[in-house]
């Protein structure tokens, strides 16, 4: 069977649930922001609910993935169903753990990258066409980079990580133009995920960073969903 | 330079903030100034909120003029639309879309 790295297995079926708990999150967000897209029109609101649908997308496959290598019935049901392509006896198995971790990897460092774009000013770049280019470029990166992260994980949070601090400063910017709680708590939310992510880097070495990682993620998205639920729910 | 024009619906929130904060009821005069528009601007923006009734236009007698006068009232969509504003910026801003 083939695996990224190896977690504690008291947590198997745990993460699954703490990725659960954040696809929900993520959900909302991106809900939410199309939401304001309909009502104004405005391409940065559609980006940004894109990017929390390419997150949402990334931990589908991901909780799949999981799924499939924790769970034997889970397992047996994958190779039922995937049979006529992963070839007799599964030998093509292989590959199409790959192309789930692929599909996990690429969409969540594509959502990065998105939301740094759209936090950054000034405005209206997206129309720019060497802009345009540039995001080309980094397409291109982040899926070369998804592809080289199956072979060595720690590629792709170590990605994720950078992606995520540039995103820090620029809800740090934020933070310091319109300083009030949300700016600050959307800033620390950030910085909690980074801190995840960091610590995901080094699973290698200690595998139970893997359990800490996981729930210093899923305080950072807790806390964007308390920011959001008291900017909605008023 | 930095361009700090408002856009269609900043006008329209800043329109109904005006007669929010008049107690929910302006004249048009009023309005105009505190919305800080032009009459031509104002009057094209009224007439699109009355259309999707977020206002509505009262008549009042006057006893002093003895001829009446017109106020532009805020409904209760139009209140509605205000918070949902408010909540929409405030997203905005602390995700600094």
């Amino acid at each position: 069977m083939f695996r990224l790295f190896n977690t504690p297995v008291w947590f198997h079926g745990w993460d699954i649930l703490v990725e659960a708990v954040i696809l929900l999150v993520v959900l909302l967000i991106a809900a939410y922001s199309w939401r304001i897209y309909k009502f104004n029109h405005e391409n940065r609101f559609a980006y940004f609910s894109l990017a929390f649908i390419f997150l949402a997308l990334g931990l589908l496959f991901e909780m799949l993935t999981s799924g499939i290598v924790y769970f034997t019935p889970v397992r047996d049901v994958a190779a039922d169903v995937l049979r006529p392509v992963a070839g007799p006896r599964l030998v093509f198995s292989g590959l199409l753990y790959r192309g789930g971790f692929f599909l996990q990897m690429a969409p969540i460092l594509g959502a990065w990258l998105l939301i740094f774009f759209i936090s950054q000013k000034p405005r209206e770049r997206l129309r720019k066409f060497y802009e345009l280019s540039q995001i080309a470029l980094f397409v291109y990166l982040i899926l070369l980079i998804s592809i080289v992260s199956n072979f060595k994980y720690f590629v792709f949070y170590l990605t994720s990580a950078v992606l995520l601090g540039l995103i820090v400063l620029n809800y740090y910017k934020n933070y310091l133009e319109n300083n009030n709680q949300h700016t600050y708590r959307i800033m620390l939310a950030f910085l909690l995920i980074l801190a995840s992510n960091i610590l995901l880097v080094f699973v290698f070495l200690v595998p139970s960073l893997y359990v800490l990682g996981e729930i210093v993620a899923l305080a950072g998205f807790l806390l964007l969903l308390y920011t959001y639920n008291s900017i909605t729910a008023r | 330079m930095s361009s700090n024009r408002r856009s269609r619906l900043e006008l329209i929130s800043d329109i109904l903030l005006a007669i929010q904060n008049k107690g929910g009821k302006i004249k048009p005069t009023h309005l105009m100034y505190k919305s800080n528009l032009s009459h031509k601007l104002l009057n094209s923006y009224l007439e699109e909120l009355l259309q999707k009734e977020l206002v509505r236009v009262e008549e009042e007698y006057v006893k002093k003029r003895k001829a009446t006068s017109k106020t532009v009232v805020i409904t209760e969509k139009g209140l509605n639309f205000l918070s949902e504003f408010r909540r929409m910026r405030e997203f905005t801003d602390a995700f600094g879309l």
